[in-house]
C-alpha cells in the first residue's frame, strides 16, 4: 500500500504493527539457527549423511562414534509414512465432505457442519491422542489390520501381523482424522469462492451431478494441493497424539502394520533426560532440524499454490 | 437463527454431561477422616523451604511424607519436582536443590564431583523399588513362571511364541498358547530400564551383553516388530493392558494399580517368587550387608551387586532408591533436614502408601547416621 505523506500518527501506527510481524519472521530465522547450531557437535562426530541415514540409535555414556551411536533414518521413515497415510485417507474424506456440504446438504444444516469441522480443527491433539490409544487403535486392529494382514498379507506393506494396536497405520489413520477438518476448510473456502456465474454455466449446459462437481474440483485443483501439502505437513510435525499410537519402536520396513517411532515422538520420549547422554541431546536437535526442513518445504509450497489461485 | 440453537445445543449438551459426571464421581467421593495433629516449630519457627528433584518412583511416597511431615512441623514446606533421576543429580551437582531423588545412586563421575565440593554429599536408601514383569495372554489360567534367561531371550527378539520350549520347560502345568510375544519396553530414559536391564545382565548366564545396560537402549525385540515402547510405567502398563499377548516390565507399584497378573520370577536361590511386600522386603534385609561401610560412600558397586540379591524369599528384581543430601547446610536447613531423616526413617514409615513397602529396621538404623554427619556450616 502506497500513502502520499505520512503523518507521524501514521508513523507510529506503522512501526507499531511492523514490529511483531518483524519479530515473528526474526523467531524463525532463530529457530533454524539454533536447531542448526545445537545440531552441529552430532554431524561432527557422526557425518551429517550417515546420522540422517543411520539405523541405530544406541545411547552410552561413552560419546559417538565408539560407544554411543545416534542414526535417525527409523524416526525420519516412520514420520514420512505415517503423513503419507494420513494424507492419502483424508483426501478422499475431506472432498467427500466438502461436496457433501455444499451441494447436496440443505442450506440451512451448513453452518452446524461447519460448526464441528471448526471445533474438530481446534481441538486439542492429545485428546485425539488418548481417544486413539484406547478405542482408534484396538478397533482398527481386530477389524481392519488383522483382516488386511490376512487376505492382502502378499502386498509388502501388510505383510506383517499386526501384534499390537499401536502401529503406522494407526498412527496414519489417527492423523487423517485429525488433518482432515484442516483440509475441509482450505478446501471449501476455495470451493464456496468459484463465482457463481460458472457454477450456473455448468448447470445450463445440462451437467449431471457428477461432471458439475469434476468440472468445479478441476478448477480448484489448486487448493486441492495445497491442502495435501499443508495437512502433510500437520500430519508430520504432530507430536503429542502420535507419541500414544505410534508404539515407538526403533524399527523401520515397509510393512505398515507394525509399530515404528517418528521424528516428533522421538524428541518427546527422550528430551527430558537426553542431557545425560553425551550427545543424545544434539542428536534429537538434528531431528527437529530435519522436521523443520519438511515443515518449511511442504508449507511453502502449499501456499505458493494455493497463492497462485484465480478465478 | 442457526449460531443461538447452535449456542443452546452445546449448552444442553455441557449440562448433561456435568450431571452425568457428578453423579458418577458423587458416588465414590467418602471423605477420609484427619487426625488433628499439634503442629512443632523448629528452628526457632522461621519459614523453610527445602527444595529437592529428581526420580519419579519415589515421588508418590516422597509427597506423602512431606505432607505429613509439614503437618507435624508447620514452619517447614518440602517440594520435590518428579523431573527424572538424571536431572536431579545434576541439579544436586549444580547446587539448585537442597535435596535430590534418584534411583540408581550418583554416577560415579557425579560422586567424585560432589565429593570434592565443601559441602559434600551422603545417600541414603530410604524407598524400595521392584521391577515387576506384567503380561497378558487372554485365556491364561495359573501364574507364569519366568527366568532372567527367559526373559532375556524375549528381549533380544530370540523367543518368539509364548509356546516356546523354553517358556513351557518352566511352565510344564499351564496351557501357553502359539501366539507371539509382543515384548513392551520403556520408550523414555529411566531408572526402571536400568534395574531390569542390569538384572537381565546379571540373572541370564551372559545372555545379556553388558553394553545393553542402561538407563535408555537400543531394544534388540523392536527389530523384530514385536517390540513396542511406552512413555514412563504408566504408558507400559496401558500397552500392555491392551495388547494380547504382551510382557512388560513395571514398577510393582503400577502394577498394583493396574490390576493386572505378573510373573514368578526365579532368583538367585532358585526359587521362583512372587512379588510382595514381604519377599521386597526380604530381598532389601538381603542387600543391607551388600552395603558401604558409610553413607559418604561411593554406592554404585553396592547398588550393582543389590539388584538380584541372595537369599531364599528374595524377589530377584529389587532396588533401592535414594535421596541424596549435602553434608553441610546454612543453620535452619540442616536443622529441617536432620528432622526429615529422621522423621522419614522412624514414624514416617508408618505412612507408607499403596504400592509401597517399608524398609527394614536395619536399613532405617543405616540411615539414621546421617543425623550426626549433617552440620551446620
Amino acid at each position: 500500500m502506497k500513502y502520499g505523506r505520512k503523518s507521524l500518527h501514521d508513523k507510529i501506527v506503522f512501526y507499531s504493527l511492523a514490529i511483531p510481524a518483524i519479530i515473528i519472521a526474526l523467531i524463525l530465522l532463530l529457530l533454524l539457527l539454533t536447531q542448526t547450531s545445537l545440531s552441529i557437535p552430532i554431524f561432527n562426530v557422526q557425518g551429517v549423511t550417515s546420522t540422517y541415514i543411520s539405523t541405530t540409535w544406541r545411547p552410552s555414556y561413552e560419546p559417538p562414534p565408539t560407544g554411543a551411536w545416534y542414526g535417525l533414518l527409523p524416526a525420519i521413515w516412520g514420520t514420512l509414512t505415517s503423513a503419507i497415510i494420513a494424507v492419502l485417507l483424508a483426501l478422499p474424506l475431506s472432498l467427500s465432505v466438502v461436496i457433501f456440504v455444499e451441494e447436496i446438504l440443505p442450506r440451512r444444516f451448513r453452518e452446524y457442519i461447519s460448526a464441528i469441522i471448526d471445533l474438530m480443527a481446534g481441538m486439542p491433539t492429545i485428546l485425539f491422542g488418548i481417544w486413539g490409544l484406547s478405542f482408534l487403535g484396538p478397533i482398527l486392529q481386530a477389524y481392519v489390520m488383522t483382516p488386511l494382514h490376512e487376505y492382502l498379507g502378499f502386498i509388502p506393506v501388510f505383510s506383517c501381523k499386526p501384534l499390537a494396536p499401536a502401529t503406522v497405520l494407526t498412527a496414519g489413520v489417527l492423523l487423517s482424522l485429525m488433518i482432515f477438518p484442516f483440509m475441509v476448510v482450505v478446501i471449501q473456502e476455495t470451493y464456496r469462492a468459484i463465482p457463481i456465474t460458472y457454477k450456473e454455466a455448468g448447470w445450463s449446459l445440462g451437467l449431471t451431478m457428477y461432471e458439475y462437481v469434476k468440472l468445479n474440483m478441476s478448477m480448484i485443483s489448486p487448493a486441492i494441493v495445497s491442502a495435501i501439502l499443508l495437512g502433510f505437513g500437520r500430519a508430520s510435525s504432530e507430536t503429542a497424539a502420535v507419541t500414544l499410537v505410534v508404539g515407538n519402536a526403533y524399527n523401520i520396513g515397509f510393512c505398515i502394520l507394525s509399530p515404528a517411532y517418528t521424528i516428533s515422538s522421538l524428541i518427546a520420549n527422550q528430551f527430558t533426560e537426553s542431557g545425560d547422554f553425551p550427545y543424545m541431546q544434539n542428536a534429537l536437535f538434528a531431528g527437529g532440524l530435519i522436521l523443520l526442513i519438511i515443515g518449511l518445504i511442504v508449507n511453502t509450497i502449499g501456499i505458493i499454490i494455493l497463492r497462485r489461485l484465480r478465478f | 437463527m442457526s449460531t443461538r440453537l447452535l449456542v443452546g445445543g452445546i449448552l444442553v449438551l455441557l449440562v448433561v454431561m456435568g450431571v452425568f459426571v457428578w453423579y458418577l464421581a458423587g458416588r465414590e467421593s467418602g471423605k477420609v477422616g484427619e487426625v488433628a495433629q499439634t503442629p512443632t516449630i523448629i528452628a526457632g519457627g522461621r519459614q523453610i523451604v527445602l527444595l529437592g528433584s529428581g526420580a519419579t518412583f519415589i515421588y508418590p511416597q516422597l509427597d506423602a511424607w512431606a505432607k505429613e511431615f509439614s503437618k507435624r512441623y508447620s514452619n517447614v514446606r518440602i517440594e520435590y519436582n518428579p523431573t527424572g533421576s538424571g536431572t536431579g543429580q545434576r541439579q544436586f551437582i549444580e547446587k539448585v536443590v537442597d535435596f535430590a531423588g534418584s534411583d540408581p545412586p550418583l554416577s560415579k563421575k557425579n560422586w567424585e564431583q560432589a565429593r570434592g565440593d565443601p559441602r559434600g554429599v551422603i545417600q541414603l536408601p530410604v524407598v524400595i523399588g521392584a521391577v515387576v514383569m506384567v503380561y497378558n495372554i487372554p485365556g491364561l489360567e495359573g501364574r507364569l513362571k519366568l527366568n532372567g534367561e527367559v526373559i532375556a531371550l524375549i528381549y533380544l527378539g530370540e523367543i518368539e511364541y509364548w509356546d516356546d520350549p523354553r517358556i513351557k520347560a518352566l511352565n510344564p502345568e499351564l496351557k501357553l498358547p502359539h501366539e507371539r510375544i509382543i515384548a513392551v519396553h520403556r520408550s523414555d530414559s529411566s531408572g526402571t530400564t536400568h534395574v531390569f536391564t542390569l538384572f537381565l545382565y546379571k540373572a541370564s548366564k551372559g545372555k545379556w551383553p553388558k553394553e545393553l545396560v542402561e538407563k535408555a537402549i537400543e531394544w534388540p525385540v523392536d527389530k523384530t516388530g514385536r517390540g513396542l515402547g511406552g512413555k514412563g510405567n504408566q504408558g507400559v502398563t496401558d500397552i500392555v493392558r491392551r495388547t494380547a499377548y504382551s510382557i512388560g516390565y513395571v514398577e510393582y507399584s503400577y502394577a498394583i494399580l493396574a490390576g493386572l497378573p505378573w510373573a514368578l520370577v526365579e532368583n538367585a536361590a532358585g526359587r521362583f517368587v512372587d512379588a510382595t511386600p514381604e519377599t521386597l522386603a526380604k530381598a532389601a534385609e538381603a542387600a543391607y550387608p551388600l552395603l558401604p561401610q558409610s553413607l559418604e560412600d561411593d554406592f554404585n558397586e553396592a547398588w550393582e551387586n543389590m539388584v538380584y540379591p541372595p537369599g531364599e524369599d528374595s524377589y530377584p528384581i529389587t532396588s533401592f532408591s535414594f535421596l541424596i543430601f549435602y553434608k553441610v547446610y546454612p543453620r535452619d536447613k540442616a536443622e529441617a533436614i536432620r528432622k526429615f531423616i529422621e522423621w522419614i526413617n522412624t514414624e514416617g514409615q508408618n505412612y507408607i502408601v499403596q504400592g509401597y513397602i517399608p524398609i527394614p529396621e536395619i536399613v532405617r538404623e543405616y540411615n539414621l547416621r546421617a543425623i550426626n554427619i549433617i552440620s551446620e556450616g
